[in-house]
C-alpha cells in the first residue's frame, strides 16, 4: 500500500510532483512520440528517434555555446531550429538510403542510433568537452540559452508548450490538409496510393521521415535547453525507444500521444517516488511500470475485439 | 483505422492489473522504508546510485555504506537508482524538499546536479563520490584509487607468465583511466618489458560484452586482467573462470569472493568506511564542506590479495608492502594528472 501511495504521490500528489516531475518527464516523450507517430502513419518504421534526438541535443549544445551572449530569444530559437535540423539531417541519412537504395529503415535507423551514441561519446570528450578536459560532458550553457520555465516555481519548460503546439499542428495537418491526407493514404496502402491515387510515395515518405527526425531532434534540444543545461553521455535513457510504446498506445493519434506521454511520465515519476519514499527496489519499480503498460495495451486490445464483435453482430451499429 | 481512443475503458482489465500490481508490490512492501528511528527530527540520509546495487562492486558497496550509516548512526535511509542527469537533479530536489540531512550522489557525474540544487536547499548536505565541486553545502569524496591500482599492477606483473596484462573498463571515465595508468606503471616497475592491453566495454551493465572483451584479450595472450566495469565486469569474471591459467583482479569492492579460485586480489575502496566518516561529521553538525581526500594513509583505499590463492612470491609481497608504506607516508606520489 505504501508503494502505491508513493507512486500516486510521486506523479500527482502535489503541484510540484505534477508540474515538475511528471510533465517534465513527459516532455521529451511527447515530442519523440509525435516523431514516431507521424512516421508510422506514413508507413515509415523510424526506430531511429533515439539517434535523431541525440543529434538534436548535440546541435543545440553547440549552438548554445557558440551564441552564448546573444539575447535569449535568439539563442532559444536557434537551439530549437538547429535541433530540428540536426534531427532531420540524421533521419535524412536513413531516408536517403531508403529512397535511393531501398535499404530498410528499420535496420538503417536503428544502426544510426549506435553511431549517434558513439558520436555523442566523442563530442563530450572532444570538441564540446568542458574546459578543464577532465569530465566527459560539456560545460553548462549560459543563462541566456536556458529555455524559459512556464510556471513560477516549477520546472516545466518551453519544450512542453512546443510539444502541445506540435501535437495540435500535426493533428490538423493529418486530418485537414491535402498533404496530410497523402501521408495517411501512403500509410494505409502505398501501392494503392501510387496506382489509384497518383501519389508520389517515395517523396511523401521521404518528407515524413525528415519531419519525424525534426520532432525527435527538437526533443534533444529541449532536454539540453530546458532540463540538463549541458550535454552528457547519458542524456537520454532511451526516450527514442519508449516513444514507440508511447505512440502505439496512442494509436498514432497526435492528440493521444500527449495523453499517452503524460501517462508514461507519471509512471516514471511515480516509480522514482516508489524507490525513494517506499523503499521499493529499482527492479521491482521497473517491473511495475512494465506491467502497467502491458495491462493498458492488453486492455485496449480487448476493447477492440469486443467492439469488432459487436460490429459483426449488429452491422447497423457500425 | 486509427480512430483514437474515444471511450477508452478498461475497467475489467484495470481491476485484474491491480491484483497483479498488489502481488508485485507485496515484495516491495516488505522492503518498505527501512528506518531505525523515525519522527520529524530523524537523521535522514539518501543515496543515489548510477547503477544497480547488485553489481558486487561500485554500487553495492555504496549501498553497504548506506546501511552502515543506518546501523551505526540510527539514520533513516533511502536509496534510488538513477540513470540520466535529469533524474539526478530531480531526485536531489525531492530529497532536499523532504529535509534529508545528507544526500550522497555516487559518482562524479552527480556534481553538476549538486551545484544546481544545493543552493535551493541549504539545510541538506550534498556529497558526491568523486568530483571537485565544493560549496556551502556541497562536498566531494576523492579517492586515491590509483595508489592501490599501482600495487595491483606490481602483483599482476609478478604472476604473469606471458608478459601480457589486460585492463577492461566500463566507460572511459577519468578515475578509471587514472587507475589503469597507475596499474600499468606498477606493472612496469616490476617488469619493464610487460605489455598492457586496454579496452572499454562502452557501458557498465552489459555482462555479455564484458565477457567478449575479456575473451578477446585472453586470445591475445593476456593472463592477468584488471577489470573495473561493475555489473558488466561480472562477465569478465565469467570469461576468466572458463579460461585456463588466467587471473582476474577485482575493483571497487572486495571481489575476491566472486570467483575465489581465479581472483588474484581486489583493488578496494572501503566505501562504507568513507560514508560513515562523512555521515558522522554531518550528524554532529561538524562537517565542513570540502574535498575529502581519502588515500592509502587512511586505509580507505587498499590492495587486498585473495587469501584463497597463494601465488604471489614472498619477495613481491614484501616489495608491495614497502611501496604501500611509501604511499601511506606520502613519499611516493603518482603523476595521474587531474584525478577527481
Amino acid at each position: 500500500m505504501d508503494a502505491l501511495v508513493a507512486l500516486w504521490d510521486g506523479a500527482f500528489g502535489s503541484s510540484y510532483a505534477f508540474w515538475s516531475a511528471t510533465l517534465v518527464r513527459a516532455t521529451p516523450l511527447v515530442l519523440v512520440g509525435l516523431a514516431v507517430a507521424l512516421a508510422f502513419r506514413a508507413g515509415v518504421l523510424n526506430i531511429g528517434a533515439e539517434g535523431q534526438l541525440i543529434a538534436g541535443a548535440i546541435a543545440a549544445t553547440a549552438l548554445a555555446q557558440w551564441l552564448g551572449a546573444m539575447p535569449r530569444i535568439v539563442t532559444v530559437t536557434a537551439m530549437a531550429l538547429g535541433g530540428m535540423m540536426a534531427g532531420a539531417a540524421w533521419a535524412g541519412i536513413a531516408a536517403t538510403l531508403r529512397r535511393r537504395y531501398g535499404v530498410l529503415e528499420v535496420i538503417s535507423s536503428l544502426m544510426l542510433n549506435f553511431i549517434a551514441l558513439a558520436l555523442l561519446s566523442w563530442v563530450v570528450r572532444g570538441p564540446l568537452q568542458e574546459p578543464t578536459g577532465i569530465y566527459p560532458q560539456s560545460s553548462t550553457i549560459a543563462a541566456s540559452a536556458r529555455w524559459p520555465f512556464l510556471l513560477q516555481g516549477q520546472r516545466l519548460h518551453l519544450g512542453f508548450a512546443l510539444g502541445l503546439l506540435l501535437a495540435t499542428v500535426s493533428r490538423f495537418w493529418l486530418a485537414r490538409t491535402a498533404s496530410g491526407f497523402r501521408v495517411r493514404v501512403v500509410g494505409a496502402g502505398a501501392r494503392a496510393a501510387a496506382s489509384a491515387g497518383g501519389v508520389d510515395v517515395a517523396r511523401t515518405t521521404f518528407a515524413v521521415f525528415l519531419v519525424s527526425g525534426a520532432c525527435a531532434g527538437l526533443a534533444g534540444a529541449s532536454e539540453v535547453g530546458g532540463v540538463t543545461w549541458a550535454l552528457y553521455e547519458g542524456i537520454s535513457p532511451g526516450y527514442g525507444y519508449t516513444a514507440i510504446a508511447v505512440a502505439l498506445l496512442a494509436r498514432l493519434d497526435p492528440r493521444w500521444v500527449v495523453v499517452s506521454a503524460v501517462f508514461f511520465g507519471a509512471l516514471e515519476a511515480g516509480a522514482a517516488a516508489m524507490q525513494r519514499d517506499a523503499g521499493v527496489p529499482a527492479v521491482i519499480a521497473q517491473v511495475f511500470v512494465a506491467l502497467t503498460i502491458l495491462g493498458v495495451l492488453a486492455g485496449a486490445h480487448v476493447r477492440d475485439r469486443v467492439r469488432a464483435r459487436r460490429i459483426v453482430a449488429r452491422p447497423e451499429a457500425a | 483505422m486509427y480512430n483514437g481512443l474515444h471511450g477508452y475503458r478498461l475497467s475489467g482489465i484495470a481491476r485484474s492489473m491491480l491484483v497483479i500490481h498488489s502481488a508485485v508490490l507485496f515484495g516491495g512492501a516488505c522492503a518498505s522504508r527501512e528506518s531505525a528511528s523515525s519522527g520529524e527530527n530523524a537523521f535522514r540520509v539518501a543515496l543515489l546510485t548510477p547503477g544497480p546495487i547488485t553489481d558486487q562492486a561500485w554500487n553495492s558497496s555504496a549501498y553497504q555504506g548506506l546501511e552502515r550509516i543506518r546501523d551505526s548512526l540510527g539514520a533513516e535511509i533511502s536509496h534510488i537508482q538513477t540513470k540520466t542527469p535529469a533524474e539526478f537533479e530531480e531526485n536531489f530536489r525531492q530529497y532536499g524538499a523532504q529535509g534529508y540531512a545528507l544526500v550522497i550522489g555516487h559518482g562524479f557525474e552527480f556534481q553538476d546536479a549538486a551545484q544546481r540544487v544545493g543552493p535551493e536547499y541549504p539545510k541538506t548536505m550534498y556529497v558526491t563520490t568523486g568530483g571537485t565541486g565544493v560549496g556551502p553545502n556541497i562536498a566531494a569524496l576523492s579517492f586515491a584509487f590509483d595508489e592501490p591500482s599501482y600495487l595491483a599492477g606490481m602483483a599482476a606483473a609478478a604472476v604473469s607468465k606471458t608478459g601480457v596484462l589486460g585492463t577492461i573498463g566500463g566507460t572511459e571515465l577519468p578515475p578509471v583511466t587514472a587507475s589503469f595508468t597507475a596499474f600499468a606503471a606498477g606493472a612496469r616497475a616490476v617488469r619493464p618489458d610487460i605489455s598492457v592491453l586496454g579496452a572499454f566495454i562502452g557501458n557498465w551493465d552489459d555482462a555479455g560484452a564484458g565477457k567478449e572483451q575479456a575473451l578477446a584479450q585472453i586470445a591475445r595472450r593476456a593472463d592477468v586482467i584488471f577489470q573495473n566495469a561493475d555489473a558488466a565486469g561480472l562477465g569478465v569474471f565469467q570469461a576468466v573462470r572458463e579460461s585456463k591459467g588466467v587471473w582476474i583482479i577485482g575493483a571497487n569492492a572486495d571481489q575476491n569472493g566472486v570467483a575465489p579460485t581465479v581472483t588474484l586480489g581486489s583493488v578496494v575502496i572501503d566505501l562504507p568506511h568513507a560514508f560513515l566518516l562523512v555521515a558522522r561529521e554531518v550528524k554532529a553538525g561538524a562537517f565542513s564542506p570540502r574535498i575529502v581526500r581519502l588515500d592509502t594513509s587512511s586505509d580507505v583505499v587498499r590492495w587486498v590479495p585473495n587469501p584463497a590463492v597463494a601465488v604471489l612470491p614472498a619477495a613481491t609481497t614484501a616489495r608491495i608492502d614497502s611501496t604501500r608504506a611509501r604511499f601511506a607516508r606520502h613519499q611516493l606520489t603518482l603523476p595521474t594528472g587531474p584525478t577527481p
